[in-house]
């Protein structure tokens, strides 16, 4: 009986054979790519919402407090999407008659709340807390990152495990003065003063300032803050 | 030693019966048993349910599969533009989406309030939890306060308001409620009829009945319950010549008597009663005084329970004699009797161990030295109830204060009128007579549903079609509804602004929490009648605005009012004390008289009682009390004729106790036929440990046919039409086949729990008694208090020490517990706490190392007495283990829970809290019978019977469990409820493959739900069997359905395929530590010194798990088992300074510390973090020789 391969497809089939593993590894890491890509985590995506609202012209523009209208921030665990009331208050007396605000209006006429979509959506199984991040010196920007320069929200983070683990590991890398905690443009810098009056002098770096800091706030250590149940109950 | 009461005798060896055992089954030692305790999940577990039943499931909890695709191993795909935010349009004031909001109000059950903390999250009430300041509560609740929650959000519920069965409004409804009164002004109301539940005197309701009935006099207002009072209301003015109501104080009963009575959960005066009595229960070995929590070995009461089946207090007697019904009856007169009263009617024939029964109890409450209580059951005769009040007049505990009583709570029982309100069944009879007789124009049924629950010879559905026009209120579209011209859907007591009395008086405004179809309270609907303006908040508001005028309070009304509202108790409302003094107490002319109880040997006597979980019927439709197991039986979904083994013999039925066992919760049993005056009801049959002998047992309230979708489902068996007036609580003379009690062919499949995660017979429920425990106890008397230590400086005492197959980890275990050994003792001893010093040697934070420490002082100190109690910990003892040191974590907070056993009523209200807590899901009987029952705390229920019976002497397996299972009237029964153990080394974490279930720093087991990929590794490695499997979708994802709303956001909704298990309430532990980090600069948060650095102090008593909150006995304790170990500090410029010593022992590390403190299933190594204390029983010496002679005579 002939042979079915020729002797030619010797050395094809050795470096099939030798690929196989360069395959294998390959996959995986286009999987893992695949995972953490922005078309899997949402991340960048701009979202359609009734109303386009302009982080970059309410808080950098108009110097708006970001507390203003996520009142809740420093309290609960959401932290909160302002009712129309709030939006009423301004657009009352401006841009009282523009089209892209008739949404708001008829929200305010007939007692019907805007529904907004979801930019960042945490599992339904994971309970990130607001309050607890904020009131640690973790600022606005580690999560949302430079909110108020965008003109359409977007996740601007992967918002995968990973990265929570990340800074539940090493929290130094994302905490800050909590008198700073709300201003998304600062850098670490000596000189910084704290709510309680303190005035920083520990070089300017983030991995200084976050050791003091870390210390400071009392933020509990990594193998605490690692723990299921601190995010999954 | 006096220990034939009990089964202490050590783990049985393999091949014979166990000493405690949770059925019959188990002691006879099935195949079928066997192989179930081999298999942790039944052969067919994993199926997916049939099509047609799948779908008869959804429509069971109401959910759809709608939503599952979405949620997913990795829900982060595609997120965006799947959720929405729908903010306030303008935000209420006070709410903070994510903050929940606590509202005191209170819920009723037959006219009595228990005052209740609603917690609501972004306006929907979620959580029931009882109220501190409540002295019907003391923050506990029963199982009823907590599953009504769940009606609010019942599917079923009536929506609209129907005339003749077609839609109306609410308008057409006023006028034909204001039309009735205007035609009925000439008559001066003498056609117009009101049937309400027990309505509480001096409030709203009451006040407007009052009202009408200025306006229309000849009106007649009937107070109807089925589980009704007029026994025990009547006894009261028997023996006073007036009505009052007794309140009872169980704090003071060293000795309590309970004939037929299940004093601890019947009622919702049981919350209050089961605290009190439970106090007396908790052995303290460690100072009990000074921190009023339990009571020193010698206060221990002792409780004798006379019942013809087995309540939640004769779980709990130490003493237990099973009487038929008419044995009851004389039982109380022999009792009184013995105890000196004169005039006593005749008893009929009693056994001599009954007779031996009263004249030692008889002994025991004549001691002058000790305050004894007589309860006397509702079901029992109103001679019977004059006697009880005789006898507690006559032994003192009427001027000992024990027994106190009050103007009457309920309406209606003043002046004229009294005696018809007081006998609520023969005011019905009487109204349906009148009925019959067309003098009934108007019939205003307002709550309740006697077309249903009316003793079945008055047929009161149809009488109530005579009345011209007929009138119900009610939450369901039930059997009154359907007989009715008009159904006015009601408001749920969380609805409606309300007011309601406790047991006793304390009075409580009920305010809405949340507000489903618009419904309608009684207030509304009489104040319709009365054509009266305002709003219902107005009319509550202006019946207190009265009481503040009349009592002259001090502050102004409004005050008043928010105080009152706010506490959810109002101050000065406790009925006043009746001018009773101690020999007041009579016998009437009719009690002397009463004819001798019918007892006949050889006949059966019926008696009935409302369901344990379902009530009279009202709770049908209620997902989480029809799966929660009945206390005693464990069955689920339905009702079953109650008999011993000795009478299911007679009745022919199935003795062959293949099937008692419900082995992964089935089991298939014989039905009977009873037929009472013609009339017939069948019935399953389930034999029951410790029921009397030819006593059949019958719960009323099932079989309901107007109910909804969940009320099909567990359909029970309809025994109300054997239930008449005349036999309201029990029947006589019932012959045994082939007459009015006959076996039928028919075969049943029940739902029951009792042999679903067994444990293998390793004494798991561990009790000894007084005796015993005082037996192992040096005592020092220091003039007014005395101190406690373990003889031969042992920990623990002998019944609740582990066996010696774990020494080497018992030995690692105690050094485990806070403090050191020499600390342990000392906590004893008169120094307070803070004075120790605790703050020596580089260690002193640590615990494994303290052994050290405190062998170095002992040397110094004395030296000789070391050898004994100090031996090395050698290491070659402990087992070889993979699992990584969590145990001696010194570094965070350890949270522990103790439960006392002794302190266990058996009731359920912690299961079912855990269940409106977590999230646990309701599966239907389908479900249950395959045994995958969801809940997360169970309570098992052991019997166990002394030696006698079947221990010492030489029988056959056989022979044994034949002997046990004839031995009636020596069956005792254990409680133990068994969450999680949050195991040091947990066997389950081992197992699981990719580490969803894993240790956290602070010693939980927690559970990663979203992690799990449902190998079920970990539940069959579970020795506690605690773990739960979701085998489908039993979570409810229907975004349109109500009961959505019920779920706490808190915790996560487990798919299918998913393990679940307890956590300690971990998201209330999560959330306090939030709350607490948050608050470090807040100068109200005391802050701590911990190894960890400084930390805020999450307080004792912050935390509260479900269970623990809910528990009626106070037998739940949960804290940081480190708490002694920080040391306040304050901060002083930069610094932190210490301002005191450590901080005292946590309550669950003192309980842990006492010497009846043990691990369940502790020589398995695992190291559980829950530890329970044994039940210390108090058993009378002179009854205990008595013990074991085997059935009564």
């Amino acid at each position: 009986m002939p042979q079915v391969f020729p002797k030619s497809m010797n050395p094809i089939s050795r470096i099939m054979l030798l690929s196989l593993p360069v395959i294998a590894a390959s996959t995986g890491v286009a999987l893992a790519a695949f995972f953490r890509s922005d078309y899997t985590t949402g991340r960048n995506e701009i979202v359609d919402q009734p109303i386009p609202f302009s982080h970059l012209h309410h808080v950098s523009e108009l110097g708006i407090d970001c507390r203003y209208c996520h009142t809740a921030v420093e309290t609960s665990a959401h932290a909160g999407i302002p009712p129309t009331k709030t939006c009423m208050n301004c657009h009352q007396q401006v841009w009282n008659g523009a089209d892209l605000l008739d949404p708001l209006r008829k929200s305010y006429a007939i007692d019907q709340p805007i529904a907004w979509t979801k930019v960042h959506n945490t599992p339904h199984y994971t309970y990130f807390n607001h309050s607890i991040h904020v009131s640690k010196g973790v600022g606005c920007v580690s999560c949302h990152e430079r909110i108020d320069q965008m003109p359409l929200v977007k996740q601007s983070k992967t918002l995968l495990m990973e990265w929570c683990l990340d800074c539940h590991r090493n929290p130094e890398k994302n905490l800050r003065p909590k008198s700073e905690v709300f201003n998304l443009g600062w850098t670490p810098k000596d000189g910084t003063v704290d709510n309680d009056g303190e005035v920083f002098a520990t070089g300017g770096t983030q991995a200084e300032m976050g050791r003091h800091l870390k210390e400071k706030y009392h933020v509990r250590d990594d193998k605490t803050l690692t723990n299921c149940s601190i995010c999954h109950r | 030693m006096a220990l034939d009461f009990d089964a202490n005798a050590g783990p049985t060896g393999a091949g014979s019966p166990p000493d405690q055992f949770q059925s019959l089954e188990q002691v006879f030692g099935s195949p079928e048993f066997e192989r179930m305790m081999k298999d942790e999940f039944p052969e067919d577990a994993a199926e997916w349910l049939d099509p047609v039943s799948r779908r008869r499931f959804l429509a069971l909890s109401g959910a759809s599969v709608a939503l599952a695709a979405a949620a997913g191993c990795n829900p982060s795909l595609k997120p965006a533009s799947q959720k929405k935010i729908i903010p306030y349009v303008k935000k209420p004031e006070q709410i903070t989406p994510g903050i929940p909001l606590f509202y005191p109000t209170a819920v009723t059950l037959g006219g009595v309030a228990l005052g209740v903390i609603v917690k609501c999250v972004e306006g929907r009430p979620i959580k029931v939890e009882g109220n501190p300041a409540h002295p019907g509560s003391l923050g506990s609740t029963d199982i009823f306060a907590q599953a009504t929650l769940l009606d609010v959000y019942d599917p079923d519920r009536s929506k609209g308001i129907t005339e003749k069965g077609s839609p109306s409004t609410w308008e057409k409804a006023r006028l034909a409620l204001t039309g009735i009164v205007s035609s009925q002004i000439s008559k001066k109301g003498a056609g117009l009829r009101i049937v309400t539940e027990s309505v509480a005197d001096k409030t709203t309701l009451a006040n407007l009945i009052g009202e009408l009935k200025a306006r229309l006099p000849d009106l007649k207002w009937i107070q109807y319950e089925a589980v009704g009072k007029e026994n025990a209301i009547q006894g009261v003015r028997e023996a006073y010549g007036k009505y009052l109501t007794p309140v009872f104080d169980f704090k003071l009963a060293d000795t309590v008597v309970a004939i037929e009575a299940d004093l601890l959960s019947e009622g919702v005066q049981g919350v209050r009663y089961s605290r009190d009595a439970m106090h007396r229960r908790k052995v303290r070995v460690h100072d009990a005084k000074r921190r009023n929590d339990g009571v020193s070995p010698e206060q221990l009461s002792r409780i004798y329970a006379i019942e013809s089946s087995v309540s939640g207090i004769g779980g709990v007697a130490d003493h237990r004699l099973p009487l038929k019904p008419s044995e009851l009856e004389s039982f109380v007169r022999l009792l009184a009797k013995e105890v000196g009263v004169a005039d006593v009617p005749a008893a009929g024939p009693l056994s001599d161990r009954a007779k031996l029964y009263a004249h030692e109890i008889a002994v025991d409450l004549k001691n002058k030295d000790k305050v004894g209580v007589v309860v006397v059951g509702g079901a029992l005769s109103v001679a019977a109830q004059n006697l009880m009040h005789a006898i507690n007049d006559a032994i003192g505990a009427v001027a000992k204060g024990a027994v106190k009583f009050v103007e009457p709570v309920q309406a209606g029982l003043t002046g004229a009128g009294a005696d018809a309100t007081a006998d609520g069944t023969g005011s019905l009879k009487v109204l349906v007579e009148e009925l019959q007789a067309g003098k009934v124009d108007a019939l205003l049924v307002l709550g309740g549903n006697p077309a249903f629950t009316a003793p079945a010879d008055l047929n009161f559905a149809a009488a109530m079609q005579k009345a011209t026009v007929s009138v119900h209120l009610g939450l369901h579209a039930d059997e009154t509804a359907s007989h009715a011209t008009w159904h006015i859907n009601a408001a749920h007591e969380l609805e409606a602004w309300g007011d309601a009395r406790g047991h006793d008086g304390t009075a409580t405004v009920q305010q809405p929490l949340v507000s489903f179809h618009g419904g309608k309270s009684s207030i509304e609907v009489v104040a319709a009648l009365l054509d009266k303006p305002g709003s219902p908040e107005s009319l509550v508001q202006d019946t207190w605005r009265k009481f503040h005028a009349d009592q002259k309070v001090a502050v102004d009304f409004d005050k008043f009012w928010h105080t009152s509202v706010e506490r959810g108790v109002i101050e000065g409302t406790a009925a006043k004390p009746a001018a009773i003094k101690a020999g007041d107490a009579k016998l009437s002319d009719a009690t002397k008289k009463a004819a001798a109880p019918a007892t006949k040997d050889g006949e059966i006597e019926l008696s009935f009682r409302p369901d344990p979980t379902i009530h009279d019927g009202r709770f049908a439709n209620n997902g989480w009390l029809q799966e929660l197991p009945k206390p005693i039986s464990l069955i689920c979904w339905d009702n079953a004729a109650l008999v011993s083994a000795a009478t299911a013999e007679r009745l022919k039925c199935e003795v062959s106790f293949k099937w008692t066992a419900g082995e992964h919760g089935q089991s298939e049993v014989d039905k009977i036929e009873i037929t009472v005056d013609g009339r017939k009801v069948r019935v399953p049959v389930w034999v029951l440990p410790g029921q009397a002998d030819d006593v059949i047992t019958l719960f009323f309230g099932y079989g309901r046919e107007k109910v909804g979708e969940v009320g099909k489902a567990g359909s029970g068996f309809n025994v109300y039409p054997i239930r008449s007036t005349k036999n309201l609580w029990t029947v006589g003379g019932i012959k045994p086949q082939p007459d009015s009690a006959e076996r039928t062919q028919e075969k049943y499949i029940l739902a029951c729990t009792q042999g679903q995660h067994a444990m293998e017979g390793r004494r798991p429920a561990r009790h000894g008694t007084k005796d015993q425990a005082l037996a192992e106890l040096d005592i020092e008397n220091h003039g007014d208090h005395k101190h406690y230590h373990v003889k031969h400086h042992k920990d623990a005492f002998s019944f609740a020490d582990n066996p010696p197959a774990s020494a080497a980890e018992k030995d690692l275990m105690r050094a485990l517990l806070p403090g050191t050994p020499k600390e342990r003792e000392w906590l004893a001893s008169d120094d307070h706490p803070q004075k120790f010093n605790k703050s020596k040697g580089p260690n002193a934070l640590g615990y494994v190392n303290n052994a050290a420490h405190d062998e170095e002082e002992d040397d110094k100190k004395d030296g000789e007495k070391k050898d004994e109690h100090k031996h090395e910990h050698d290491k070659r003892l402990m087992p070889l283990t993979l699992i990584q040191d969590h145990a001696s974590n010194k570094l965070y907070r350890r949270w522990a829970m103790a439960i006392d056993l002794g302190a266990c009523i058996g009731c359920n209200a912690c299961a079912v809290a855990c269940v409106a807590e977590n999230n646990i899901p309701v599966l239907g009987k389908k479900e249950v019978t395959k045994g995958r029952i969801m809940h997360w705390i169970r309570i098992d229920r052991y019997f166990s019977v002394p030696h006698e019976v079947g221990g010492t002497k030489k029988m056959d397996v056989k022979e044994r469990a034949e002997a046990i299972a004839k031995a009636t009237a020596d069956v005792s029964i254990h409680f133990q409820p068994v969450p999680c153990q949050q195991c040091e080394k947990a066997p389950c974490e081992l197992v699981c493959p990719v580490a969803a279930t894993a240790h956290s720093a602070d010693g939980l087991n927690d559970m990663a739900y979203n992690r799990c990929v449902g190998t079920r590794y970990c539940a069959n490695n579970c020795p506690y069997k605690v773990r739960r499997f979701n085998f489908v979708q039993y979570a409810n994802y229907d975004k349109e359905s109500t009961l959505q709303l019920v779920n706490n956001p808190e915790v996560t909704m487990r798919t299918r395929g998913v393990m679940e298990k307890c956590t300690y309430c971990v998201q209330r532990i999560r959330t306090a530590e939030i709350e607490a980090e948050r608050e470090h600069d807040n100068p109200n948060r005391r802050k701590v010194k911990t190894p960890t650095g400084i930390r805020p102090l999450i307080e004792e008593g912050e935390i509260k798990t479900a269970c623990q909150t809910a528990c009626p006995g106070n037998a739940i304790s949960f804290g940081d088992l480190n708490y002694d170990q920080y040391i306040p500090v304050k901060k002083v410029g930069e610094k932190w300074e210490p301002t005191g010593k450590h901080l005292p022992f946590s309550e669950v590390s003192r309980w842990k510390l006492e010497p009846s403190n043990y691990g369940l299933l502790a020589e398995l190594n695992t190291m559980p973090r829950t530890s329970y204390l044994a039940a210390i029983k108090n058993p009378n010496p002179k009854l205990l020789a008595d013990a074991g002679k085997g059935g009564h005579g």
